[in-house]
Order: structure tokens, then sequence, then C-alpha cells
């Protein structure tokens, strides 16, 4: 027996051993820029893990075809979304972009950000037999929304829509899009407030949910860069310009039905 | 997305959830025993400021120590934040840890009667011989059902490693569940806890019966 537990325990160690070693990069060319996209692994259809088990999206693809253009290695880091600030800072990743709502903040604080590629607009999803049709009926229900999002900014108390949010019986705040959804298929909750392309993917899968779109909290969608990356932001926008005239962003973009008609670029 | 993909890909995240599991039980073990001996210094200062060290340790959520460590020392004075972030991330851990285990370790200690030291200075042993000989084998047969529980909580732990991007299996299992829509991977990763909890169970009681030699 005690064999077995050593047995048991050295497996387990390997294991260990194996996560240290796990991190062996491919050798850098020292000539090579490596650009490092900070991502949302969970914000679909931007970025997310794909059915292979690798992250794509649609902006995952653009990024890897800016870097291709440009000859960059190509990295992916995941972030924390409601650290994502601090680890661009922190040189984890040289931009975020998965789909971020461009703030006024986000100047302020002297990040330097791309021209918005994306119009978004919030949306309200309610299950179809709800009787909610539209956004005023929402008055004395409960409403879910993801924390860190820009929905969640709107409906705060000094956010655009702070009046509506103030008709509500409650808010509720869950820190995940999948939590939200759930919240609602569980009957907790009235209504999920939310952003379109997330909601119409998710309409897409489950029966029996509807998308109230009144064109509420409209806001556009860029990249961030550290501050003094100006010449970075420069020529990633130049890329996708350049992509956006061969054709290759239109193509990348057809994949993504559900977010086609928002692209600033492409409308 | 198969399950089968969902569990390869959770696997993967497994073995950087069993790195962070062992490699904090190797710091924090003997790091707890010599935060444990400060604590129980007689000099009053140093037992003092052990006393208010591990107070903030406990004090504080570890999910803020996660953060703490992580991109305390960017901000402060600079320095670049470690690429590999299983160094981080265990600092945090077994420092976090060595402060429940000294306070366990306490316990065990003071729940020694005088008398054994008092019989051990009459034999003959020096302080350093009564403490390793005589006390610490008994108080860690004493102390293993406590030490279990923390172990245990341990594994669970291990998912907060999220907070600072550590690719754990919690964390991948949290990306797969938002990417897809799906509640399947947080089933998967309730199996995975569980069966790794078990393992660490049945070897834990093990230890304790191979332990048992006064009976």
């Amino acid at each position: 027996m005690k064999k077995f537990t050593a047995l048991l325990l050295a497996v387990f160690m390997i294991f260990a051993l194996c996560a240290c070693g796990g991190n062996s990069n491919t050798p850098e060319d020292e000539d090579t820029v490596t650009f490092v996209m900070g991502i949302d692994p969970e914000y679909p259809p931007f970025s997310y893990l794909g059915d292979d088990g690798e992250y794509t999206g649609f902006d995952v693809e653009v990024c890897k075809a800016v870097c291709d253009l440009l000859g960059w290695n190509f990295e992916i880091f995941g972030v924390n979304w409601d650290q994502k600030l601090i680890q661009l800072d922190a040189d984890e990743c040289d931009c975020v972009w998965a789909g971020m709502t461009l703030l006024d903040s986000m100047k302020e604080a002297g990040y330097v950000l791309s021209a918005p590629y994306y119009d978004s607009t919030q949306v309200i999803l309610v299950k179809a037999d709800s009787g909610i049709a539209t956004a005023d009926d929402l008055a004395g229900k409960t409403v879910a929304v993801q924390l860190g999002t820009s929905g969640e900014a709107l409906l705060a108390e000094d956010g655009d829509l702070a009046d509506w949010a103030a008709t509500f019986k409650d808010l509720i705040t869950c820190d995940s899009f999948l939590s939200c959804f759930s919240e609602l298929g569980g009957g907790s909750v009235d209504a999920v407030f939310v952003d379109k392309p997330v909601a119409a993917a998710f309409v897409a899968e489950n029966e029996g949910y509807v998308v109230i779109d009144e064109n509420l909290g409209a806001e556009q969608y860029g990249i961030a860069f550290r501050s003094g990356d100006e010449e970075l932001c420069k020529a990633v926008e130049d890329a996708v310009a350049q992509l956006v005239e061969n054709g290759t962003y239109a193509k990348i973009a057809e994949n993504y039905p559900d977010i086609v008609n928002n692209l600033i670029f492409l409308n | 997305m198969t399950l089968m993909t969902m569990i390869v890909k959770m696997t993967e995240g497994l073995s950087k959830t069993c790195a962070i599991f062992f490699l904090t039980l190797i710091f924090s073990l003997p790091l707890g025993m010599i935060i444990a001996l400060l604590r129980m210094s007689k000099n009053k200062i140093v037992s003092n400021v052990t006393r208010f060290v591990i107070s903030v340790l406990r004090g504080t959520p570890l999910m803020l120590q996660l953060l703490a460590v992580t991109y305390g020392p960017y901000y402060l004075f600079d320095f670049a934040v470690s690429k590999n972030k299983l160094i981080p991330v265990v600092i945090a851990f077994a420092i976090n840890y060595a402060a429940y285990f000294s306070e366990i370790y306490r316990g065990g200690i003071e729940s020694m009667p005088v008398g054994q030291y008092e019989a051990a200075e009459v034999l003959g042993y020096t302080k350093a011989q009564t403490f390793i000989r005589i006390i610490l084998p008994q108080v860690i047969k004493r102390i293993m059902p406590s030490i279990t529980n923390e172990v245990v909580t341990l594994v669970k732990d291990t998912s907060l490693a999220f907070t600072v991007s550590y690719q754990e299996m919690f964390t991948i299992g949290k990306q797969i569940a938002n990417s897809q829509t799906s509640f399947t991977p947080f089933v998967v990763a309730g199996v995975f806890y569980f069966v790794f909890n078990a393992i660490v169970d049945f070897v834990m009681g093990k230890v304790e019966k191979r332990m048992d030699y006064y009976k």
C-alpha cells in the first residue's frame, strides 16, 4: 500500500513538473516583433475558446491578419476582464482588443485608444412568454447585467441610463454572461441587459428567448494601448485599414453574421 | 465543443492546478513552522510582530493577496511582472497557507503537557533535542486532522489563481462555459476537484494510520 501511495504521489509530481516546463515559448527571433494581444477569453463572438479548444473570434482573427501583414509574431494573453488595464500596464499584453467599449475614463487615464471599429448597442433579453415588449415594461422588474461591461456602466448611478434603471425593482450584477442567462432561465430575474451580439448568439442557440432592441446606450468598441504607444496604435490602425481595402476584413466578418451590420469599416 | 475536447483542455489546466497545490505545500508547511516558532518566541517584540503579520494574512482575502503579490511590485517599484505566473501565485498561496499552518502548529505545540519538558530535562535532553525528538512527533500526530482540513481547502482554493490570469483548470472551465454558453465545464470541474480531494483524503488517511504507532 505504501508503494501505491508513493506511486500516486510521483504521478502528481510529474504533473506538477509538466506545468512548470510547459511555458517554453517558441525561440524568439531578435528581429521580429512579438505582438501580445490581450483578450477576454469569455466574450463571444469577439474572442472566445472555439470548438477545437483554441482561442478564436472576430477580433482574434483580425489581429492575426494584422500580425501576418506586418510580419509580427502573434501571441494571445487571456486577461481577467476586471483587471484588464492593470494587466496592460504591467506589460502582460500590448493591447486590450476584445469587444472593449471605449470610455472617456480610459482616455483621461492616459491610454492610447484606436479609432472605433464597432457600434455596439445594448439590448434586453427576455423570455418569449414574459409579456415584456418594450424597455418601459421593465419598470418594477428585476434585471441582470454583467459586472465590468458597458451595460453595467450605463445602468450605474451616474450612468446614461440611470433614470431608467431607477424604475427597476432590482438590478443584479453577475460575474459572467452565463450566470446572467442562467438567472434569466431559472426565473430569478425578468430580463438581462446585454451587448447585442452576445444576446443574438444566445438566442440563435436557445429557444424561448427574444431580444428587445431599442437602440439603447449606443457605444463604440475600440482597442486600448499603453500610454506612449501612439506609434504602435497607428501601425495597427493602418494595417486594419489595409485589410479593409484588400477585402480580408470583410471575409473575416462573413463568419460572424451577428455583428456584420455594426462594423463601422464595412458600413 | 465536444465533451472530449473540453476534458482534454481542462486536464491541461489540471497540471497547473497540481503545480500550485504541491509547490504551495512544499513551501508553506516548513514556513508555517518557522512562523509558529517566531510567534511563540519569548521576545515580546518578535512575537507581537509575528502575531500582527498572521492576523493580516488571515484577515485579508487570498484573492487580494494574489493581486498584491503579482502586481504590487510593479506598481510600487516598477518591477516587471513575472512572465511565469506560477511564481507569484505560489508565493501568495505559500505565505497565506503558512499563516494558517503556523497557528495549527502552535495549537499542537502548546497542547503538550509541561511534564514532558520536565521529564526530558531530568533525562538530560537539551532543549533542541526535546523539541525535535519528543515534542514534534507527538504534535504532528495530533494536528494531522487539522492539516488535512487545510490541504483539502487548498485544492479548492487553487481556483482563485484566475484573478491573475493563470490558466489553471477552473479558469479554463470558466472560459469554455462562457464561450460555449454551457454549464458542462462546471460539472467537469466539480468532478475533477472531487476526485483530487478523494485522493488527498486517502493519502492523508494512510499517513495518519501510519503514525498510529502507540496503539
